[in-house]
């Protein structure tokens, strides 16, 4: 599942007369002297350190904790001061458990100034048994629910970062990567309910926005949201698919049309499977694999769809090429080459482009403009100053 | 001549405590709430205006001790000038204070072995007044005997009476470069004046710093006892938002004036013949604070002296 292991939990005080020391830590013997003398300054800190999450590297390990500093005069030198951290190895991501850590600072604090849970030397040896369950649990399932006395639970869930999604623009098209029946609508927020009817992988944001009268950037960031979680991904506008089109079989993919088909040997059913595969009519699904296959393969750099379908018509007679183009996009089989107008001789005195500059598709200009494909079309072919990039 | 002011001894002793006193302008009672000093605290304390003590408190737990004498060794022990050791009086553990303090002056020996040494014995408050001195000068002689062939100057020191200020400024008056001229022209102005005695103060901490005397006196002690009372009632002032400027204090027998002198000092003039007006004494120290802001000033840039206290 890709989450940090944790190699030992430790506590650490500061005595009145002995100074910093580990008071408890699981696994025993984790810490060596040496490394405890190299941190020990990040562990129990001078006052501008305290109450700060602090991550110290050092001798191959890395060591992430609070310093927890209570003051009051009924402590010996008029403080209580300790740490409970997390050691892992230097190479674990820790971010995950930053917060973690933090939290468990906190819940020490309270249970000291609630009941001098840690200043009692006998409340305090039951940290020994919750740092061992913690390092268990935290490490065989990411999360842990510990009660700790009558009044105090400890809850703890290590959330796994996932990266920032893409922004998603207006003439992007969300499909869903699972079943859709398999989300329990009533879990999502009011705005994803309303637009999820919505979703089929053909319709893109500024329709869906249209047709569920949702405002347009609401759909934007719901779509985003579900782009996050890895519920949607993205693919790109497919109107009624042009004879001219140009799709390119994506240079990655002659590998993963192999491995795609030798997984489906194995999986069956699952997911997005090709078992049967979206793209086959159905009826038809003894042929389907072996068209599907050869029909990707066809997809050549520069082959039109036009050229496709007089090469293959048979085969296309059993594939729905819609969901073939679709789910080949999902997978990342093939990609569709984009028309990038530029404009490229202009008057001194006009004003500068706004979109025909080669950054901005064909899809994204009809969107923008209203304009349908055929209708930017001839403008485009009519002007001369203006060249189309395929890309 | 850049060297450091090492203030060291076992944890709980009163290093920090002491410091702020002298330093920062705390008040006995204040040093209670203080917490322990984590690792080394390094604290450049303006002193005479132009010198910059560079103070190093070092903690006194194990862990830090330990520390100190390994890893950390070269760094604490290197370009000492000054080795101040505090000894708890009632510590039950004197052993193995002997034997922290022996490997302290093990490290300067190889390190810094021109540095001074003192050894405040701290706390003596706790003693029984009777048996201070004898309990005392046991403790010098034990300290210098361990501390051969290294010299160490010893004190009696408690943060509540005088004798912290007698420490400290016998410390500090080691450390001031052109303490012999300070002194000469001192007596100069107080002979011209005809004084009994005058005292010369740091401005901010209130320690002597020079003194001059016409003959004995009965009490020894006075000039920190004078420290003492004056800087508390400086610390009172202050607390009412009023900033203590002078003072005259009269009997039969002697006139006492204190006021600021030069930018960076306080004077105390006694003057015991009565014919003599006060007019006439406060004109002449009017008259001489020119002459020593001068000599303050020439002697300035060159001298930035650094305490570290470890």
């Amino acid at each position: 599942m890709g989450m940090s292991r944790i190699e030992c939990i430790f506590f650490s005080e500061f005595h009145p007369t002995l100074g910093p020391k580990i008071t408890y830590q699981v696994p025993e013997e984790y810490i060596s002297r040496e490394l405890f003398d190299t941190v020990q300054v990040y562990i129990i800190t001078k006052p501008e350190l305290q109450n700060k999450l602090i991550t110290v590297t050092a001798m191959g390990k890395k060591l992430i904790g609070c310093p927890v500093c209570i003051e009051h005069k009924k402590y010996s030198r008029n403080a209580l001061l300790f740490n409970l951290g997390l050691v892992c190895d230097a190479r674990t991501k820790t971010c995950a458990l930053e917060p973690i850590v933090k939290k468990l600072s906190g819940y020490l604090t309270t249970l000291e100034l609630e009941s001098g849970f840690i200043s009692n030397e006998e409340s305090k040896q039951k940290l020994l048994p919750i740092m061992s369950t913690l390092l268990e649990e935290l490490n065989a399932t990411g999360a842990s629910t510990l009660p700790i006395d009558e009044s105090n639970t400890i809850n703890l869930k290590l959330i796994e970062q996932r990266r920032d999604p893409l922004i998603v623009q207006e003439y992007d098209v969300p499909v869903f990567t699972h079943c859709k029946d398999h989300f329990i609508k009533s879990q999502w927020d009011l705005t994803t309910q309303q637009i999820l009817a919505y979703i089929d992988g053909f319709r893109h944001i500024q329709k869906i926005s249209a047709e569920a009268d949702v405002e347009l950037n609401l759909v934007r960031i719901a779509v985003q949201n579900l782009l996050y979680y890895g519920v949607v991904t993205l693919v790109s506008i497919f109107q009624v698919m042009k004879p001219s089109d140009i799709w390119n079989v994506s240079a990655t993919s002659p590998n993963k049309v192999t491995r795609l088909f030798g997984e489906t040997v194995v999986r069956s059913g699952a997911g997005l499977c090709l078992t049967p595969h979206p793209a086959c009519v159905s009826g038809q699904k003894r042929a389907c694999l072996r068209d599907v296959f050869q029909l990707y393969c066809g997809l050549t750099p520069g082959t039109t769809v036009r050229d496709l379908c007089s090469r293959y018509s048979q085969q296309l007679q059993r594939v729905d090429e819609r969901r073939l183009i679709q789910y080949g996009l999902m997978k990342s089989l093939i990609r569709r080459l984009q028309k990038y107008p530029v404009k490229v001789l202009r008057d001194e005195r006009s004003r500068p482009p706004r979109l025909y500059t080669g950054c901005h598709s064909y899809d994204e200009i009809c969107c923008k403009t209203g304009m349908s494909y055929k209708e930017l079309d001839e403008r485009l072919e009519n002007d001369p100053n203006i060249i189309v990039c395929w890309k | 001549l850049i060297g450091t002011v090492l203030l060291m001894g076992k944890s709980g002793s009163g290093k920090t405590s002491m410091r702020s006193i002298i330093f920062a302008n705390y008040i006995a009672r204040d040093t209670r709430r203080l917490g322990a000093t984590i690792d080394v605290e390094h604290s450049h304390v303006r002193f005479l205006g132009n010198l910059v003590l560079n103070l190093w408190d070092c903690g006194g737990q194990d862990t830090f001790m330990e520390n100190y004498f390994t890893s950390q060794r070269d760094n604490i022990f290197r370009n000492v000038e000054v080795l101040i050791y505090v000894f708890d009086v009632e510590s039950r553990e004197l052993e193995k204070d002997m034997h922290y303090y022996q490997s302290c002056l093990e490290a300067i020996l190889q390190n810094s072995p021109d540095a001074k040494v003192f050894c405040l014995v701290h706390k003596m408050d706790l003693v029984q007044e009777d048996q201070r001195d004898l309990i005392f000068k046991e403790r010098e002689e034990d300290l210098r005997r361990l501390s051969r062939p290294l010299a160490c100057t010893c004190f009696r020191t408690s943060i509540w009476d005088e004798t912290l200020y007698k420490a400290w400024s016998s410390i500090v008056y080691q450390l001031i470069p052109n303490v012999q001229q300070l002194e000469t022209n001192l007596r100069n102005f107080a002979q011209i004046i005809e004084a009994d005695e005058v005292l010369l103060f740091e401005r901010a901490t209130f320690l002597v710093i020079s003194h001059y005397q016409c003959k004995e006196q009965r009490d020894a002690h006075r000039f920190e006892k004078i420290s003492n009372i004056i800087k508390q009632f400086k610390l009172s002032c202050s607390k009412l938002a009023a900033s203590f400027q002078s003072m005259e204090v009269r009997n039969s027998n002697f006139a006492a004036f204190i006021d600021v002198f030069t930018s960076n000092t306080y004077v105390m003039v006694i003057m015991s013949d009565p014919s003599i007006p006060s007019a006439a004494t406060l004109i002449n120290i009017r008259n001489a604070r020119k002459h020593f802001e001068k000599l303050e000033r020439v002697d300035g840039p060159k001298h930035s002296l650094h305490m570290r206290m470890r």
